[in-house]
């Protein structure tokens, strides 16, 4: 029997219900996320008190319902993404859906299975696996890379529904509206949060107006970033994150300005340059703007990845924004209302 | 003489950190003293993302003769290696391709192209060393008998006149000069049939696949390649080079009968050294790390490339082992092989 919106929605609420239990009792769960995600202890209790949608409005809900959709299973695939990100794919597939089959990540399994458990229902179920061709009905939501992706979509049997969460990243824009100390302070709480592996992650700031404003800007980000880093160390980097640093900060020390700490990097850009996108790990490439009626050609190249925009004034953002992208204020891009899929390509 | 291309690596580094501002800021951040420095590996290597979003050249952009570009698409910029004067280049790379290709053929042989025509590709620096092959070691041939893709399209029929040509006169060696992508077209064109070349004949391979064939197994495209042109194995030759640098490295069996396959040797003015990605200090002999390419004919831009290629130190040459293998990202944030399609 279909469910009405209210109790779709009162199911989510179950979710995000279980998710507070979680965080209320996060000890042992928090130091095992710690080991399994490479974030720092301090980087997991930020995410997790301040970053997971444990509210939502009334509003909100009622939009993440309506966008979900209706199916009579969803299997949910995590195969890349931040731990929180397990509470909307659930919340999501919860609305969808009353039965719900979910195959964590395999680099972040232990928030998606603890979840889970909480929940304790019978008709939310983990799997080891789900293979897309054994799939006979339904919908699958598969979180991770395009090719991923891919080749769920071309493994999926006829008129089973996929739909796609891939990676992404965010920009931030400094306009004129602000003093750029107090911009620095507001993406850096951007970039922190999951050491920057998040798809909203701002990893290019745009910063509008000349070369000292620029290098102010870059000299205030790195300082910010260092006060961080003695709240919240970054956690180990990956192998391939850390040489992608390395070569990264060779590539902008020829090519630019680096502000390096053992934390984070900070490369401010010459003017006019191609934007160079850093890997993931607390490193921003920062860029001056002009004219601000250059940045949407300036992003153009990027434009596919960009699923968010930070600014200091979203108005002016939503101008050059791709049109898929979330356009928040700075120092609000990781606190995407629950109301539907962070991706909204 | 390693002393010798110690001095010579030295002597660019200062000139280069004298008229590349990047070069001399890269210097002074990692502490190089220019004045005192000795050894080439001491001095910083310019990785190739630099060549897409900074000039690297010692010049002015109004005295380059010659630019040449990558081929990759990537964020909005192609990396970009400008000269101002092609002697030394051509130079070089006419001598070493002469010892990798064209050892013991003692006169000139039909040379053919499984890529466009230098007109046609007047940025690509694999186009403009297969002119200089062409006009080293060919016969005189018109264009449309030496370059055999055209607009993206491999003109299998005009090949096959061209070689049919070249038997009927009696020709014991043509040299073969094509992308690894292209080899591919001709194989699935030929459809398992064979397609006899001289028995002398040299195929130099270049390149990876880049999305423009399917992809192969490199020791099963050998084969097959082997066995369609009747050919030994050891004719088929790799080149590795790239728009950064101004030398090409080549595996050695043509050259020598002892050499092993899938090895690749440097030409006496440039070496490779494998290093550790996050530190770019020299991994030890044998271990695997990226390839730090130094590269004496590069006078006017770095000499010294950091390139993205993984390589191990093997005999007297170096193994190539490609890009890293994709490694699963932590979290959903885009990776930047992703975002450049590759």
């Amino acid at each position: 029997m279909s469910r009405t919106e209210a109790e779709r929605i009162s199911d989510v609420r179950q979710v995000l219900e279980a998710a507070r239990t979680l965080v209320r009792e996060r000890a042992e769960l928090a130091a095992e996320i710690a080991r399994t995600t490479g974030l720092s202890p301090e980087g997991v209790e930020l995410a997790m008190t301040e970053h997971l949608e444990t509210t939502a409005t009334d509003a909100e809900l009622a939009s993440l319902v309506a966008r979900a959709g209706d199916a009579p299973r969803v299997h949910v695939i995590l195969s890349a993404n931040v731990f929180i990100a397990a509470l909307r794919a659930i919340a999501i597939a919860r609305a969808a859906s009353r039965f719900v089959t979910v195959r964590p990540s395999r680099r972040e399994p232990v928030f998606a299975r603890a979840l889970v458990g909480a929940l304790g229902c019978t008709e939310i179920t983990l799997a080891e696996n789900v293979a897309p061709m054994e799939v006979t009905g339904g919908e699958i939501h598969v979180y991770g890379r395009d090719e991923t992706i891919a080749r769920v979509r071309a493994a999926a049997r006829p008129g089973v529904v996929v739909r796609g969460h891939g990676a992404g990243m965010g920009i931030a824009w400094i306009g004129p509206g602000w003093p750029v100390s107090e911009a620095a302070r507001a993406l850096a709480s951007d970039v922190v949060p999951f050491d920057q592996r998040g798809c909203l992650s701002p990893r290019v700031a745009l910063v509008l107006g000349d070369e000292a404003r620029a290098e102010a800007f870059a000299e205030a980000l790195h300082d910010v970033l260092g006060a961080w880093e003695t709240k919240v160390p970054r956690g180990e980097l990956s192998r391939e994150e850390a040489e992608t640093a390395a070569r990264y900060s060779e590539t902008m020390t020829f090519a630019g300005k680096v502000f390096e700490a053992p934390g984070h990097i900070v490369a401010l850009a010459h003017e006019g340059s191609v934007l160079a996108v850093p890997p993931p790990g607390r490193h921003v490439h920062v860029a001056r703007v002009s004219d601000a009626r250059s940045v949407a050609s300036r992003i153009a190249p990027l434009s596919r990845a960009i699923v968010a925009v930070g600014a200091s004034d979203p108005t002016e953002a939503r101008a050059f924004a791709p049109a898929h992208a979330r356009v928040s204020v700075l120092g609000q891009m990781q606190r995407p209302p629950l109301d539907g899929p962070v991706d909204n390509r | 003489m390693p002393e010798l291309f110690d001095r010579l690596a030295c002597d660019l580094a200062r000139f280069q950190a004298s008229r590349v501002e990047g070069y001399g800021k890269l210097c002074r951040a990692r502490g190089v003293n220019l004045s005192t420095l000795s050894q080439a590996t001491d001095a910083p290597a310019v990785p190739t993302d630099a060549f897409k979003i900074a000039r690297v050249a010692t010049f002015p952009e109004d005295a380059a003769v010659a630019t040449f570009r990558t081929s990759g698409t990537t964020v909005g910029a192609r990396g970009t290696h400008a000269m101002r004067d092609t002697a030394s280049y051509d130079a070089a790379a006419v001598a070493f391709g002469r010892w990798a290709l064209a050892a013991e053929l003692s006169e000139r042989v039909p040379v053919v192209v499984l890529g466009p025509s230098p007109n046609e590709a007047p940025d690509s620096s694999l186009g403009h060393m297969n002119g200089l092959f062409v006009d080293a070691f060919g016969l005189p041939a018109p264009v449309e008998h030496t370059y055999f893709i055209s607009d993206d399209v491999l003109d299998v029929a005009g090949l096959d006149e061209r070689v049919a040509f070249a038997m009927a006169q009696g020709r014991e060696a043509m040299i073969v000069l094509a992308t690894s992508f292209a080899l591919v077209h001709l194989l699935d064109a030929l459809d398992d049939a064979p397609f006899r070349l001289p028995q002398n004949t040299r195929v130099m391979q270049t390149g990876g696949f880049k999305g423009r064939s399917r992809e192969m197994d490199a020791k099963r495209l050998r084969r097959d390649l082997a066995r369609a042109f009747k050919i030994d194995e050891r004719q088929i030759v790799l080149e590795y080079g790239m728009t950064e640098l101004s030398s090409q490295f080549y595996e050695a069996t043509v050259a020598k009968n002892d050499a092993p396959a899938w090895v690749y040797v440097e030409p006496p003015w440039a070496r490779v050294v494998p290093v550790d990605a996050v530190t770019l200090e020299p991994v030890a002999d044998g271990e695997v790390g990226i390839a730090r390419i130094e590269d004496l004919m590069n006078v006017d831009s770095a000499f010294a490339v950091l390139a993205a290629d993984r390589v191990r130190r093997v005999g007297a040459g170096f193994e190539l082992l490609g890009r890293e293998p994709d490694a699963s990202p932590r979290g959903c944030s885009i990776a930047i092989d992703e975002m450049l399609g590759r």
